[in-house]
């Protein structure tokens, strides 16, 4: 376990390495920063020069990225060009918010799908198996974009959700009813991929003769399903809730934007949208940084379900 | 279990398929409508942006300040006098409330829909010089005739119609194309990983991996803000394509390396290699022909990824600019005064054309997924994808 773990460490640290190498390469080519987005007709070029010296933009790259990379060994991701701000103070609270809205969506897409899943794997072929397919169909192939929209006008035109209406204000506190609709929106993707793999995994594991040999011995329905089906069926589902952290990062740049929580997602887009070159690739090492840890967790997580990695 | 099939002589084919010669087509179509279904809407799409032009009424680009953001136009039989016509027509309208965009019907003069009506010019086809459209209203010499909107207009009056056609154009060749050339990097990566094996095989996986599990839109968004960002739409497509391309490659590149490094274990390939094939040409003609189902089938199943992601570029504002239209594009208008306005079915058209077509690419690659394993138990193989496992068994 403590090998996967520094091996894992050492894997995310080259990771980080490389994507922070790639943007500030590919910046050497495309050129232009925060400042020739400034377009103020009252900054002369000397003003802009003497922004772009205090920043130290003016230096060579080579020499910039070293600058960079030791700040940020050190814990300190830099200071944000347009938002005068460390750039560190600026992700932590749209992480938490993030991270937030994510484990939100991914505890309704399990248990929905662990719901309807094991109901469908007991009796294929029934009209819930049949339901669930449709969902399974349609959960992904409907995109994020067109459901946080429709959730978005939904949201305005009821009164009653809009109590629960999008968080436009900065200060949203991270434990807030308001994550509720961008969860829902970020788990219906999920909602298709997990039930896709519970109804098959469950299937599966109760075709397996333990589950005879328990059902043989008496032991109550309920218990055959969750203490002899879940457990061998946990391993799959594992592996896709840890795939599936990616997709969630992505998923919340869209629903977050729409439906206006600010999390990191909504970040990056102002990022990107300033061309606030520090700032973005703050938030791009911290969610990629993120999303790692998860996948760690989720490996960590398979090992003790099953006891037959631990020593692997 | 599995080895008994092995030696049964013709599974597959139903014991209920009526083995006469004028069934043979009704038999080959039984079980497959999903995939069926899947190439048919993949096809009216392709359909719908080839004939983009002909279909579109106005040019996607054309503002009438006359008619911003107007619901879309009745099409009538009978006129305000109670009059029932073979023709159908439409009448001018005239904004009454530009807070509210409400708009008046003017009775007084109707206008004739036509097939194949005038319109700008464009080359069907890309070949044949033209001005035909399928519809639109007849236009009389000297005379101005009202738009007709079927899905009603834009901000800036543009029609949402023309615009939703030509954006399918658009996004129908990203998103495609990128899943190609991501499909085409990744089976080249999977296969010299599968097919070397050792540490080029460790370094390569370890690297899909690491790469599967990345939030891909935001290092997409990172890469796309190193560049400025008002590109024209060539150079936008170009761009597009190529991130996607270089972050997209991850997962077609596990399935084809552990396709690869199955197949290599089966007699026929064991016995080219011993007849002194080239490695070259044992991957052409022996592994990737055994391994093209599977692969076609994963490479429609990541493409609904492709297109959502320029979906969600455009609609983030570093995609496609302005006027250029796509799928994504065309949702920036959306907000949430959506219902008020009350046709927001027209609006949200875009998001029902995507969710159709990736629908129709999820159809035609399960059936092609599903096509994949039954040939392979016809051929007594057990199904060749990679287990599910794989990923314990290797940490």
């Amino acid at each position: 376990m403590i090998k996967l773990i520094l091996s894992r460490l050492l894997q995310g640290a080259l990771v980080l390495l490389i994507i922070s190498v790639l943007i500030f390469w590919l910046l050497t080519r495309a050129g232009g920063d925060a400042m020739s987005m400034l377009d103020d007709p009252r900054g002369s070029e000397e003003t802009i020069k003497k922004i772009r010296s205090i920043h130290g933009l003016n230096r060579p790259l080579m020499e910039r990225y070293r600058n960079w990379l030791a700040e940020a060994a050190r814990g300190d991701l830099g200071h944000s060009l347009v938002l005068q701000a460390p750039v560190w103070s600026l992700i932590r609270l749209p992480l938490l918010r993030t991270g937030m809205s994510a484990t939100v969506a991914l505890l309704i897409a399990w248990s929905v799908s662990l719901m309807l899943g094991i109901t469908a794997a007991r009796r294929p072929g029934s009209l819930v198996d049949r339901l669930c397919s449709v969902i399974i169909l349609l959960a992904s192939s409907t995109p994020g974009l067109a459901l946080a929209l429709l959730a978005l006008a939904l949201i305005y035109s009821t009164p009653l959700i809009s109590v629960v209406g999008p968080a436009t204000n900065a200060d949203a506190g991270v434990l807030s009813f308001r994550v509720i609709p961008p969860a829902i929106i970020l788990s219906v993707p999920l909602l298709g991929l997990f039930l896709a793999q519970t109804r098959v995994a469950i299937r599966e594991a109760l075709d397996e003769e333990f589950v005879r040999v328990a059902r043989a011995r008496g032991a109550p329905e309920w218990m055959v399903l969750l203490r002899h089906a879940l457990r061998p069926a946990a391993g799959p589902l594992i592996t896709v809730l840890g795939l599936s952290l990616g997709n969630v990062m992505s998923g919340s740049v869209v629903v977050e934007t729409v439906m206006g929580w600010p999390g990191l997602g909504q970040l990056t887009v102002s990022a990107v949208e300033t061309r606030d070159i520090p700032l973005l690739l703050g938030v791009t090492l911290v969610a990629a940084a993120a999303v790692m840890a998860g996948n760690l967790a989720a490996d960590i997580l398979q090992r003790l379900n099953n006891p037959r990695l631990r020593n692997i | 279990m599995e080895s008994e099939n092995r030696y049964r002589a013709t599974p597959g084919e139903s014991q209920s398929a009526n083995r006469k010669p004028q069934f043979a087509i009704r038999n080959r179509l039984r079980g497959r409508g999903a995939l069926l279904t899947g190439a048919g809407l993949l096809m009216f799409f392709c359909l719908i942006a080839v004939l983009a032009d002909l279909l579109a009424p106005y040019d996607y680009s054309s503002l009438s300040r006359r008619e911003p953001l107007a619901p879309p136009t009745t099409i009538r039989f009978r006129d305000a006098q109670g009059q029932w016509h073979a023709r159908p027509f439409i009448y001018a309208r005239r904004l009454i409330d530009p807070a509210t965009q409400s708009y008046e019907e003017i009775t007084d003069r109707a206008y004739p829909l036509e097939l194949f009506a005038r319109g700008y010019s464009y080359e069907f086809l890309w070949l044949f010089p033209t001005d035909l459209h399928l519809f639109g209203t007849r236009v009389e010499a000297g005379d101005e005739a009202p738009r007709i909107y079927l899905l009603g207009a834009d901000r800036f009056g543009r029609d949402r119609l023309s615009r939703l056609l030509m954006g399918s154009r658009y996004s129908l060749l990203i998103g495609p194309i990128g899943a190609l050339l991501a499909s085409a990097l990744g089976v080249l990566i999977g296969v010299a990983a599968g097919y070397m094996g050792g540490w080029t095989d460790a370094v390569l996986m370890r690297g899909a991996d690491v790469m599967m599990a990345l939030p891909t839109l935001v290092l997409i968004l990172a890469v796309r803000a190193t560049f400025p960002p008002g590109l024209p739409p060539a150079d936008a497509i170009k761009l597009m394509l190529i991130i996607f391309v270089m972050l997209g490659w991850a997962e077609m590149a596990r399935l084809a390396r552990g396709l690869t490094s199955e197949l290599r274990r089966r007699e026929y390939v064991v016995a080219a290699v011993s007849l002194g094939c080239s490695p070259a040409r044992l991957i052409v003609r022996h592994i990737l022909p055994g391994a093209a189902l599977p692969l076609a089938a994963r490479a429609l199943l990541i493409l609904p990824a492709f297109l959502l992601a320029e979906t969600a570029l455009s609609f983030l504002g570093v995609g496609l600019q302005e006027p250029e239209a796509s799928w994504g594009s065309l949702l920036t208008a959306v907000d949430g005064k959506l219902f008020k306005r009350g046709h927001a079915l027209a609006e949200l058209s875009p998001a029902l054309a995507i969710m159709l077509f990736v629908l129709g690419a999820r159809l035609l690659g399960d059936g092609l997924g599903k096509e994949g394993r039954e040939r392979e138990k016809i051929q007594g193989f057990e199904y060749i994808e990679e287990s599910k496992d794989e990923k314990k068994k290797e940490a």
